[in-house]
Parts: structure tokens; sequence; C-alpha cells
């Protein structure tokens, strides 16, 4: 009897564990790691990292302030830089994550 | 020893109701995955692209010497994708002229700063191409969709079209999130 009711449960088990395809957008994130520097960190949404991935930091005047690759353990600190930026997850065409100077806050 | 011990006790009327009639019980197994039957074929034909590109079509928008289709795949709020927030799903699709002059579209929510941050790729067919837009939590309600157009020649075009027309959806699922930083 509890082996019939195993073979019954054991493909609904089965079926509960199929997730939908999950697709695996870039994220990224910046935080104030002291009064001068900022470290983020990207990734993307399946959990893998972004070791290599492009990381610059962009003056509104679009000049590239901080030219950066994310290290191995997909992070990146540097020294703030002065005046209006943003910080560019570069992941490919089309596959970018943007964060404003203003969203990376004061620690 | 008795009689009536020996005999077999006779179950009760709805027992007996229920021994007799409960293998009709398979027939659920059929009535209810027809019930979802029209859901299902709807869906089918959506994704197959039978019934237009998706919900709330915007047709022939022009961008540049090109002109694009944008709608939004199904008719609901964003959907979060763990860590990395709120995502929207749109399909376009060029111009029947243009597809073998346009190399890249871009969706983006607001004016892009240059072509690196021009926003999320479009992919698959140039007649129905498909991308999913990052969609803050704090974006305004009147915010617009920027589609920027990159040529085979290295020319760039942009339009853009009111987020609160290409999806009413979302901008009920902004006005919800009421004013989140």
């Amino acid at each position: 009897m509890i082996f019939k009711a195993g073979r019954l449960v054991l493909p609904l088990l089965l079926l509960a564990c199929a997730g939908p395809a999950l697709a695996h957008n870039p994220m990224c994130q910046c935080e104030p790691v002291d009064g001068e520097r900022i470290k983020c960190t990207g990734g993307f949404s399946d959990g893998s990292g972004a070791p290599g991935v492009t990381l610059d930091v962009i003056g509104y005047d679009e000049t590239v302030l901080v030219p950066g690759k994310l290290g191995d353990d997909s992070t990146l600190t540097f020294k703030r830089p002065d005046g209006e930026f943003y910080v560019l997850f570069d992941a490919g065409p089309g596959h970018v994550v943007e964060i404003d100077h203003a969203d990376i806050g004061e620690p | 020893m008795s009689q009536a011990r020996d005999a077999v006790t006779a179950p009760s009327p709805l027992k007996q109701w229920w021994l007799k009639w409960r293998f009709h019980l398979n027939i659920l197994l059929l009535l209810i995955p027809l019930g979802f039957m029209p859901k299902y074929f709807a869906d089918a034909k959506m994704f197959r692209g039978e019934s237009g590109l998706g919900a709330n079509p915007i047709e022939n928008i022009a961008v540049g010497p090109w002109s694009i289709s944008l709608s939004e795949l199904l008719a609901e709020a964003p959907r979060q994708d763990g860590p990395a927030g709120y995502f929207k799903a749109f399909n376009a699709s060029l111009c029947s002229s243009c597809g073998s002059e346009v190399k890249a579209a871009y969706l983006r929510i607001g004016k892009p700063r240059s072509l690196r941050a021009a926003g999320t790729i479009f992919f698959g067919n140039p007649h129905r191409m498909s991308t999913s837009l990052p969609v803050p939590a704090r974006t305004r309600a009147d915010a617009e969709l920027w589609i920027t157009l990159e040529g085979w020649d290295g020319s760039l075009h942009q339009a853009s079209v009111p987020l609160a027309k290409a999806s009413p959806a979302t901008l009920a699922w902004l006005n919800k999130q009421g004013g989140k930083p």
C-alpha cells in the first residue's frame, strides 16, 4: 500500500519541481563602502555571477571616468568620482543595467 | 451461533449508491481539462502569432525612415524576476520592407543616454521580436517608452510612445506601488 502511494506521489512531486523556464536578466547593485569608495556587484537573475564583465563609470557628459571589469568575485570597487555620473553594467548590447549616482547614496 | 451473525450485513443505501456510482468520477478527468481548453487554445494562438502581436498593439510607429509596431505580450502587470526587479514582456514587428535594413532594436523607459545604454534588445525574427523590459517601481506614470533602431549603415533613429498607452496594466501597477522610492 505504501509502495502504491509512493508511485502516485512521486510523479506529482516531480511535476511540482518542474519550474518555468527562467530568463537570466542582468542585475547590478552598488553601495558605498566608505566615504570615498563604491562597491558594485554584478550578476544575472538565474544566480550566476558575472566575472570579467565590463562595468564602466560614465559621466553625464558621456566620458568614461572609470573603465573597469568585474573581478573573480563579480565585484568592482572604485573611488567615487566627482560630479554626476552613472554606473553601466554592460554584459553586451541590450544586456545592460544603469545605476544613477543619486541611487547609490551616501555611507 | 445465530443466523444473524453469519449473514453479511447489507451496506447502507448511501454506501450502495457510492459503490455503484463512484467510477463515474472518471468523467471529471475529462471535464476538468475541458474547462481549461479555451485558455489553452487562446494562449497557443497568441504564442504562434495568429492573434496578432499581443495586447494593446500600437501600429506603425514611425522611427526615422522605418516603422515598427509595438505590443505588450500580455495585458498584465510586470512580473518580478528575483532580485533583478520587475520585467514586462513586449513584442514588436518591423515594417516588411525594413527588416533587412535594421540591425538592432532596443526598448527603454525614458530617453537613452547613449547607444550602449539604449535599453533592452529585441530578439527573434523581424516580424515578431520579443524583449523583457525592466520596469523600476519608481517609474513615473507619465513615462515614455523609447524605441531605438540601429541600421546596418550605422544610423540611429528613435521614437517614443507613452507607457500608459503601450501598457495600461503597467500604469495601474505603478499607481498601486504608491510612490515607492
